[in-house]
């Protein structure tokens, strides 16, 4: 049945799983299905049959005596009656027997009604695996009955052709992800630039006003808490396009942070602005001292420096103040 | 010559194969007992339930052959719990048994599958002589 394919092998499935094999395994299953019924069809009886039982016991001490018919050996009865209604003795089971109440013996029968029902329940659980098993046998014989194939390719043959459409798969997949994460990085950098221009306008204003405004140390102190993140993402930025080597020591630990910064810095910005309208201005001052020989960072010249090259990272926390067709660039460079 | 090798090794083949199925009844005998053994455990749990619920006064019986025996209510219970742990020793036993069948069926298998393969072989042999 098997025919040789150029790449693997095509299988009939009914010769790795002959029909009436399987229509036997079902069967089998379908048997002891039959069995299961048979003993759930007993237990319900048993409960039934409690349940009788409760009834009776529940009912017998409503009256003082029952006139009844007592049994006598295997075919005879005579009359007789039933006295001492509220007493019995109840087969615990293993032959131990034990003086009740009314009330007791309907306790020890509901308990027993308990165990019965979880017995049902877990039969039925059986029986419901069981179905499954059998409608699995059955689809298989009839699958196999139809003449279904299974096709199998050699994994070594596959190992070749299949590794270079994995890879470009992966490639693929990894250009979606980037092309993802740098379209967020647009919105965010969108965002940092637009506070970033509404704070250095803000900040040449509030320098003029500086002269003459002076603000209180503290007030001070707490703005320069709510920049701190900004701040250093610009000063690593700055010293990324001062000196690669000293930048490789601060971008060392800042690189990382500097990307989860981003989206909660452009936040707080936002808000603070106004607030820290003064204190901006005179730290953004020394930072303009710093920047005005390399101003060209913020207009996206820094591109091509050398440490661009060596990291994507590093790229990205660059990035946070520059357009995203760096990125792409990068990528395609790497 | 080689006749008599094959006539000797289908004797062998019979035998393991009767023994094999020995082994698969006493496996299904070991079943059969432990299936009572498990019923009557579930059943003495039950007892002892019952047991630890009776107040202290409470009238316990025995029925030994045609006759209700009283007895104590510690007693019985005493009874009932030794008989538990019995029952459970027996089926520990009862499982490490059924587990040293299972493992000399399996090797027993083994042997009857490897013996009909070298019949078959002798036999192929025979046919092409």
């Amino acid at each position: 049945m098997a025919k040789a394919e150029k790449k693997g092998t095509v299988t009939s499935l009914a010769s790795l799983f002959p029909p009436d094999e399987a229509r036997k395994a079902s069967q089998r299953v379908l048997d002891t299905l039959v069995e299961h019924e048979r003993e759930l069809h007993q237990l319900n009886q048993f409960v039934s049959d409690n349940n009788n039982v409760i009834d009776l016991v529940q009912r017998l001490p409503e009256q003082l005596h029952h006139d009844i018919m007592v049994p006598f050996g295997k075919a005879a009865f005579f009359p007789g009656r039933i006295i001492h209604t509220n007493e019995f003795k109840v087969l615990l089971g293993e032959n131990y027997y034990v003086d009740r109440t009314s009330k007791q013996t309907t306790e020890i029968l509901k308990r027993r009604g308990n165990t019965l029902q979880s017995q049902v329940d877990s039969i039925k659980a059986v029986m419901q695996d069981l179905k499954a098993e059998a409608s699995f046998f059955d689809a298989t014989a009839s699958e196999a009955a139809e003449g279904l194939v299974e096709i199998r390719e050699d994994y070594i043959e596959e190992a070749s052709s299949e590794t270079v459409s994995h890879a470009d798969m992966k490639t693929a997949d990894e250009d979606e992800e980037y092309a993802r994460l740098f379209s967020r990085m647009d919105e965010l950098e969108k965002e940092e630039l637009e506070a970033e221009n509404g704070d250095e306008c803000e900040s040449e204003d509030g320098d003029v006003k500086d002269l003459g405004n002076q603000v209180s140390l503290d007030n001070r102190v707490k703005n320069l808490e709510v920049l701190f993140n900004f701040l250093e993402q610009d000063l690593s930025y700055q010293l990324n396009e001062r000196s690669t080597s000293f930048m490789c020591s601060h971008e060392a630990s800042k690189v990382q942070p500097a990307s989860k910064v981003l989206p909660r810095t452009s936040g707080p910005h936002n808000t603070h602005t106004a607030m820290s309208k003064p204190s901006i201005s005179d730290k953004e001052q020394r930072i303009q001292l710093q920047t005005t020989p390399t101003n060209e960072a913020f207009t996206g010249s820094i591109v091509e420096h050398t440490h661009n090259t060596d990291s994507n990272l590093r790229g990205q926390s660059n990035s946070s103040k520059k357009t995203v067709s760096r990125f792409k660039m990068q990528r395609m460079q790497h | 010559m080689a006749s008599s090798a094959l006539k000797e090794q289908q004797r062998d083949l019979e035998n393991k194969a009767n023994d094999l199925s020995k082994l698969q009844k006493d496996i299904a005998k070991n079943h059969q007992v432990r299936k009572k053994y498990t019923i009557q455990l579930g059943e003495n749990e039950l007892v002892l339930k019952e047991l630890d619920l009776l107040q202290e006064d409470a009238n316990v019986y025995k029925l030994i052959g045609p006759v209700l025996v009283k007895q104590d209510l510690a007693e019985a219970n005493a009874n009932v719990r030794k008989r538990i742990e019995y029952i459970s020793a027996e089926l520990k036993r009862l499982d490490a048994a059924l587990q040293d069948l299972e493992e000399k069926q399996t090797s027993k298998k083994d042997a009857i599958y490897k013996l009909q393969q070298r019949i078959q072989s002798l036999q192929a042999g025979k046919a092409k002589a």
